[in-house]
């Protein structure tokens, strides 16, 4: 016998590696240090991993090829994903580290798991096989669930991550099916299909050339399954229920990194499976798709108009997003895909901004988030009001910022796929949407501040200064000149394909 | 021959499944019912064996009737529920039935019309050894097999954050 084994290349999952082995030297350097002392050691180590994950992610830049046995595929559209995704990790780590300190909860776990976290998404960005889009979206979700309760001592927490456990694992279910019908279907898991011999040499692409018209029908319900199931993880309507609750209870930190990183992630291996892989079955899945886009625009939009907690108000914001990205899925044109890249990237600074507002506010323990809280704001600390406002009117799509040039870009390329209406309905849920985001911002400008309030800021470090700071910059000088983000975009967007 | 020894363990393996099955959501014994759980699922293990699954039977003995059970049991010990004679009714039994005999006529149509009929020769089978499974671990499915045990690393990591107590919590 002969064990036919791949050829392994490990640039193509440097990153991860990187940031695994970062996060077990994290574990283990905690243990030898020991108890107290000031920590700092963890969110600079954390830092290097991330950096060195970059740099990494960078050098993969251009390649276009399948690795290790067909199971990731290194292209530019998962290395566009995974420099963001460290990007995002990088502002998290070090909001967290002025969160976590301030409130004496800063245990090396945190960053380990959100480490491993960052590895599972960047895998799920790469996975060229349904088995390591299964796994990877485990990885970061089992990660998720504990950063997510990470403050014990509160109730909400636990409830959240609770919540988003039972909810995360059921969705799992739905993965797990969708996986099993295109092995039904296909007779393998992989997502190209290659020329290697061995068990996988077909794959759906492979399959719907060389399969007859008409014997599509389970490759179809897998597809719905797969959608329902990573639709889940991207908070899209009707399966969001999970959203506000985790989004509430889950430490600021965690919260923003999940609305930024984890649809990141989610998309991104939707945008592969739809946008590239099943792109010939795609009168097929798009009426589903519009249906979940128009559902998660209006209800997102709807609902939040009625939160009175600061953190539910843009988890159902981060709903109504979510289905402004799916416009740009269903266009399924480059710039489709490339606008929704980008709409991720700027989404994901700006909302981060916005929790890092909301978690140097919250005080200890998170004890002020309702929208009351946050009354005459700007009379006792006007940056961080102009920041929040800043934030604020980006995410509402308000021009100058780089949330109007996001919407402008999916939606462009939804019109020119002619979806117009799509498009009109999109508009309609934005304009509703910022009538919730200007009620935040009258109660910071228009009212006094209650009497006896506590000081509004309170024992947080310059690093969550310096991360609102970058946020900020990044949100404006975006939204001013944004052509080099589109850019590096429109040249992320090419997939892997047999031919080229 | 042969076949007949065959017919004689599968029967008596399915009543063993089937009184333990019973006996699993009839006893009001919590500890009794994990206990009825491992026989049930030691006489899937061994139709497992009688479908030349040799590998799949194993797994089924180490995950289920090895780590599940004893993970529900140290579960009932370490959360200090009630152990004994506890009444578990909540009133749902009919919900239940109905869920369980749905379950039941569902599969049952599927198996019946995919198979009926059929005759599977099981004559010079082989079944599915260890050493293809392991083949193919470590072959084309090299990278998930990696890729778990960081997924196990991460569970891992993660019970211990959930399970330790707040004695450290440091105030500054």
């Amino acid at each position: 016998m002969g064990l036919n084994t791949p050829e392994i290349e490990l640039l193509g999952i440097a990153p991860e590696i990187a940031l695994v082995v970062g996060a077990l030297f994290i574990l283990i350097v905690d243990a030898i240090i020991g108890e107290g002392g000031n920590k700092w050691h963890l969110w600079i180590l954390s830092t290097i991993a991330l950096g060195v994950s970059i740099f990494l992610a960078v050098q993969a830049w251009g390649s276009n090829e399948l690795q290790m046995g067909d199971m990731i595929a290194v292209d530019g559209f998962a290395a566009f994903v995974k420099i963001t995704l460290a990007v995002f990790a990088l502002l998290t780590v070090w909001l967290s580290r002025s969160y976590l300190h301030r409130d004496g909860i800063e245990e090396s776990e945190f960053y380990g798991l959100l480490l491993f976290a960052v590895a599972g998404m960047m895998l799920m960005a790469s996975a060229a096989d349904l088995i390591m889009v299964f796994l990877a979206l485990e990885t970061f979700s089992l990660a998720l669930y504990v950063l997510v309760g990470f403050r014990r001592t509160s109730l909400t927490g636990q409830e959240s991550a609770m919540k988003y456990f039972l909810l995360g694992a059921f969705s799992s279910t739905f993965l797990l099916l969708g996986i099993a019908f295109v092995y039904g279907a296909i007779g393998s898991t992989q997502m190209y299909g290659s020329s290697a011999a061995g068990a996988g040499a077909q794959g759906i692409a492979t399959a719907l050339v060389s399969l007859p018209a008409g014997e599509f029908t389970l490759l179809v319900i897998a597809t719905g399954l797969l959608v329902v199931g990573l639709g889940f993880k991207v908070a899209a309507v009707p399966f969001h229920m999970w959203t506000p609750d985790a989004y509430q209870g889950a430490p600021s930190p965690v919260t923003g990194f999940m609305a930024a990183a984890t649809k990141l992630a989610g998309f991104a291996a939707l945008i592969r499976l739809l946008d590239a892989i099943l792109f010939p079955l795609r009168g097929d899945w798009r009426p589903l798709v519009i249906g979940i886009a128009v559902l998660t625009m209006v209800v997102g939009s709807v609902l939040a108009v009625v939160q009175e907690d600061l953190k539910r108000l843009l988890a159902y914001s981060s709903i109504a997003h979510a289905g402004f990205v799916f416009t740009g899925i269903i266009a399924s044109n480059d710039r489709g895909v490339s606008g929704s890249l980008f709409y991720l990237a700027t989404y994901g600074i700006t909302v981060l901004g916005a929790f890092a507002v909301i978690a140097v506010l919250g005080g200890r323990d998170e004890r002020r988030t309702t929208v009351d809280d946050f009354r005459g704001l700007f009379y006792e600390s006007p940056l961080l009001a102009g920041a929040l406002t800043l934030f604020l009117l980006s995410l509402a799509g308000v021009p100058a910022t780089v949330g109007f040039v996001g919407k402008l870009v999916v939606f462009g390329a939804a019109v020119e796929a002619g979806y117009s209406w799509l498009v009109v309905v999109g508009v309609l849920a934005s304009a509703v949407a910022a009538f919730f985001y200007l009620k935040v911002l009258v109660v910071m400008y228009m009212q006094e501040r209650q009497e006896g309030a506590e000081p509004a800021t309170s024992g947080y470090g310059g690093l969550a200064t310096g991360v609102i700071g970058l946020a900020a910059l990044a949100t404006v000088a975006l939204g001013l000149y944004w052509s080099p983000l589109i850019d590096f975009a429109e040249r992320a967007t090419f997939f892997f394909s047999a031919g080229g | 021959m042969a076949d007949t020894y065959l017919q004689v363990i599968f029967w008596a393996f399915f009543a063993l499944m089937a009184i333990a099955g019973i006996r699993v959501v009839t006893t009001r014994n919590v500890i009794h019912a994990a206990l009825y759980l491992v026989a049930t699922l030691l006489g899937a293990a061994s139709m497992y064996v009688l479908l030349y699954a040799e590998f799949v039977a194993w797994v089924q003995v180490l995950v289920y009737v090895g780590a599940v059970v004893v993970l529900m049991l140290f579960g009932l010990m370490l959360t200090r529920a009630p152990i004994g004679s506890a009444n578990f009714d909540n009133n749902q039994r009919l919900v239940g039935a109905v869920c369980a005999g749905l379950l039941f006529a569902v599969t049952s149509f599927i198996m019946v019309g995919a198979f009926e009929g059929q005759e599977i020769d099981f004559t010079g089978t082989e079944g599915t050894k260890v050493q293809s499974i392991g083949e193919a671990i470590f072959s084309i499915y090299v990278l998930p097999f990696e890729i778990v045990s960081v997924l196990l690393l991460a569970a891992l990591v993660g019970a211990v954050v959930i399970s330790r107590r707040d004695e450290g919590r440091v105030d500054s």
